[in-house]
């Protein structure tokens, strides 16, 4: 896939999670493929060189990464998400596993301020500058304009697969799959798919069984859908870090200095620990999307050793038992498929929120 | 407010005072009576009692804070000058978890908040903190309720996490002063964020003290900052001495003022009489350890829990560790500090903190501390409980060993919690990297 992308001319980008202004690559012609791990053991023997009580996606991703996984591909960039990124982000290129380019960006964390708002500012800049190094063309603000156009309708269309769920006739796998395309897929082709799809979205409800809310950090194995399905229940309203938090909840408005509709889009994104913002202000967000998803109980699916999200876990807990939500806590380390174990536990859950729902 | 206020002060200038040095003589009778037992190790430092009675005396004026002064509950890498300048009282959950630690409280209360739901997997000192919190139980008698909280993510993001849970729990506003990472030198545009973020913090403390910051109090307050963290620095010199007049793991434990009252004259008057005592010991040929044979780098936090254990195992041995990147990083980055531009020069020092660099730079302090320091071996404390210090230690092991010609031990364990220790498993690999050295 990266080497078909090579073949049309284009410079190619590896990005680590989670967030990263994807429109500046669209607009200075740059493809992106995203490293989520890649899930499954190791890919070669650098993953020994970070400690086990690491994540998996960091120890995966240098595995990967020194195994010449991704030699393909003209530079990677690591967003400053947690403390593990960020040291891969040193580690990788500058102790071996990485040669070409590494590319930073310094999403900044905490509240919605002018500070910050400055500071994503800059580093738009900042990363465009080094962009145009890898390209040899610097960043055309017009391009810009148009690929804040473009990715704000692969948004629009992302945010109306997930919030309708229920009126879309294709089962999770199948939709999962197709959302998570855009890890990989150029911003057209995955606005054509996502088009097609959306084609299917009607005013009769679709879905039948348990409906579900997830959240978590990426969904990873897949076959949890696959499972999920089995059992009879459906994904209503979705909050991964990786599919639905990087919808926005209240797009900024298109018009004026692109670069500060990219940095404004920066804070319109619904809430993730790993921005670090209020607590009460996701609780309050969790809360809502279940409530309007019409879901009857959560599945919390976090990455083991992820910070961000097993700290927000005990407040998730409290919030969601005030509600009388049904919660199920699943953690893993990046794994090809799920435990039998796993599975039994997805059914139990499905059939208890099933019974709740019949109970009077 | 007012019977608070004056409790307060009646606390810290006289009751405190006073139950301090009642304590200092019943401990001189009680060593009359029977010294404890020194081998391995030199005569004890006179100066530990001086530090045992600021840190008494600091957590027993906590006690009766809140009401009287502002409180601020801040994470050790926070720029607190505009904090001391506004008269807050400063409260330092780290250093709480690191005392509930030696006290072995760890496991009592992180299993309060575990059954919460707060993953075992978390950092220690928050566990052991959001324990505290939520049992009322403590080793310090009270910590006085925070007014505001301070973080900067300058030493981890795990502590951006804490601070939010501690905000939800308490309900008062928290500061959040976000030092992104540095590779290679800060770019102009990372200066200009924290100052922004400084002015802000600034303004949210005053309305918190219901005071304004006065820019000549600030400009002392950088003063004593930037001198108390050199004068910090002068004691971990005395350490290239041979032998070293104390040790690694002293320390660690005298560390506490400048992470806790950096900026204060009580902190300043400690470090001149720790730093004449420790060059008197140079002086006169005292060392930490009776026979000190062979030189040590400590990497990353300490074993609070297990300190004496492995101090005596290495001292039996003959080894010291002398330098520490921990106790380093308090002595590096202060010196920036510059009374005659507060925001400007507070953003250029706590940016530039050893955690939020990158690892070349990491690894030419170690290589720097090894050849001023003469060690000859590291050992790198693979700690669970702060993955941003623990990666790339393997690289850093491999390098020191490679490029210096030091040789390196992975010891994992955790800065807090004992029940990620493994003792035998420990002990034996630490056995076997002495005798590399034999």
């Amino acid at each position: 896939m990266i080497s078909a992308r090579k073949i049309q001319g284009r410079k190619t980008v590896a990005v680590l999670p989670v967030h990263y202004p994807r429109e500046l690559f669209t607009a200075m012609d740059i493809r992106t493929v995203e490293l989520w791990g890649p899930p499954g053991p190791p890919r070669g023997p650098d993953a020994g060189r970070i400690q086990t009580y690491a994540c998996a996606i960091v120890r995966n991703a240098l595995a990967f990464l020194a195994s010449g996984g991704a030699d393909a591909v003209d530079a990677v960039l690591f967003p400053h998400t947690c403390d593990s990124i960020q040291g891969l982000a040193t580690l990788a290129p500058d102790f071996g596993g990485w040669e070409k380019p590494a590319l930073r960006y310094l999403h900044p964390k905490g509240e919605d301020r002018p500070a910050a708002r400055a500071f994503v500012r800059a580093e738009l800049v900042h990363l465009a500058d080094r962009l145009a190094e890898l390209t040899g063309s610097p960043l055309e603000i017009p391009r810009l304009a148009a690929a804040i156009g473009l990715h704000a309708k692969i948004d629009r269309l992302r945010g109306a697969l997930l919030s309708r769920r229920a009126f879309l006739g294709m089962g999770d796998p199948a939709l999962y799959r197709l959302l998570r395309r855009g890890e990989f897929l150029g911003p057209e082709d995955h606005l054509a798919e996502l088009a097609d799809a959306a084609r299917g979205l009607g005013e009769e409800r679709m879905q039948r069984g348990i409906p579900l809310m997830v959240t978590g950090y990426v969904p990873e194995p897949m076959t949890l859908f696959d499972s999920l399905e089995a059992a009879g229940a459906f994904i209503a309203a979705d909050d991964y870090a990786a599919v639905g938090r990087r919808v926005p909840a209240a797009p900024p408005a298109v018009g004026g200095d692109p670069l500060d509709t990219l940095a404004a889009k920066a804070f319109a994104m619904p809430p993730c620990p790993t921005r670090g913002g209020d607590q009460d202000a996701r609780m309050e967000y969790l809360a809502s999307l279940y409530r309007h998803s019409g879901a009857a109980g959560l599945i919390v699916h976090v990455q083991k050793f992820c910070e961000p999200e097993l700290f927000d876990f005990p407040a998730i807990r409290r919030r969601f038992a005030r509600i009388g939500a049904p919660l199920l806590y699943l953690e893993g380390e990046l794994e090809n498929s799920l435990s039998g174990q796993v599975i039994t536990r997805l059914e139990a859950f499905v059939e208890m929120v099933d019974a709740g729902r019949m109970s009077p | 407010m007012i019977v608070r206020r004056v409790r307060y002060e009646i606390v810290s200038r006289a009751i405190g005072p006073i139950l301090v040095s009642t304590e200092r003589w019943r401990r001189r009778l009680r060593d009359r009576k029977g010294g404890r037992a020194k081998a391995p190790f030199g005569p004890p430092l006179e100066s530990t009692r001086k530090l045992k009675e600021l840190t008494t005396l600091h957590y027993l004026t906590g006690r009766f804070a809140d009401g009287a002064v502002p409180v601020a509950w801040v994470t050790s890498g926070f720029p607190v000058e505009v904090l001391r300048t506004l008269g807050f009282h400063t409260v330092y959950p780290e250093n709480h978890g690191a005392i509930c630690s030696v006290k072995r409280m760890v496991p009592v209360l992180s299993g309060a908040v575990e059954r919460e739901g707060y993953s075992r997997d978390l950092c220690g000192y928050a566990r052991a903190d959001l324990g505290s919190v939520a049992t009322g139980n403590t080793p310090v008698g009270r910590l006085p309720k925070p007014d505001l909280l301070c973080c900067c993510t300058n030493i981890c993001q795990t502590v951006l996490y804490w601070y939010r849970a501690l905000a939800v729990h308490f309900r008062v506003p928290l500061v959040v002063i976000d030092t992104p990472f540095v590779y290679g030198e800060a770019r102009p545009h990372l200066l200009a964020y924290i100052a922004d973020q400084l002015r802000e913090l600034a303004e949210i403390a005053e309305r918190v003290a219901g005071r304004k910051v006065d820019r000549a109090t600030l400009a002392g307050t950088m003063r004593l900052a930037r001198e108390g963290t050199s004068l910090w620095d002068e004691c971990l010199r005395a350490g290239r001495a041979r032998p070293s007049p104390w040790t690694g793991f002293d320390s660690f434990f005298h560390l506490a003022p400048i992470v806790a009252m950096r900026g204060t004259r009580e902190c300043n008057a400690y470090y001149r009489m720790l730093r004449d005592e420790l060059n008197d010991r140079v002086a006169r040929g005292v060392g930490g350890i009776a026979d000190e044979r062979v030189r040590l780098l400590w990497d990353n936090l300490p074993i609070w829990f297990h300190l004496r254990d492995l101090s005596t195992v290495l001292a039996r041995n003959g080894f010291n560790v002398v330098c520490a990147t921990y106790t380093n990083a308090w002595a590096e980055a202060g010196a920036m500090l510059d009374p005659a531009d507060p925001e400007g020069s507070s953003a250029r020092a706590y940016l530039h903190v050893l955690l939020n660099r990158d690892l070349p730079h990491k690894l030419s302090v170690m290589k720097r501390l090894c050849r001023e320091y003469g060690a000859a071996g590291a050992i790198f404390h693979s700690d669970r409980s702060c993955k941003p210090y623990s990666i790339g230690q393997i690289d850093l092991m491999g390098r020191l060993a490679a490029e210096e010609g030091v040789r390196g031990l992975l010891l994992e364990a955790d800065h807090a919690d004992p029940r990620a220790w493994s003792e035998a498993q420990a002990y034996n690999r630490l056995h076997a990297f002495m005798e590399l050295f034999r």
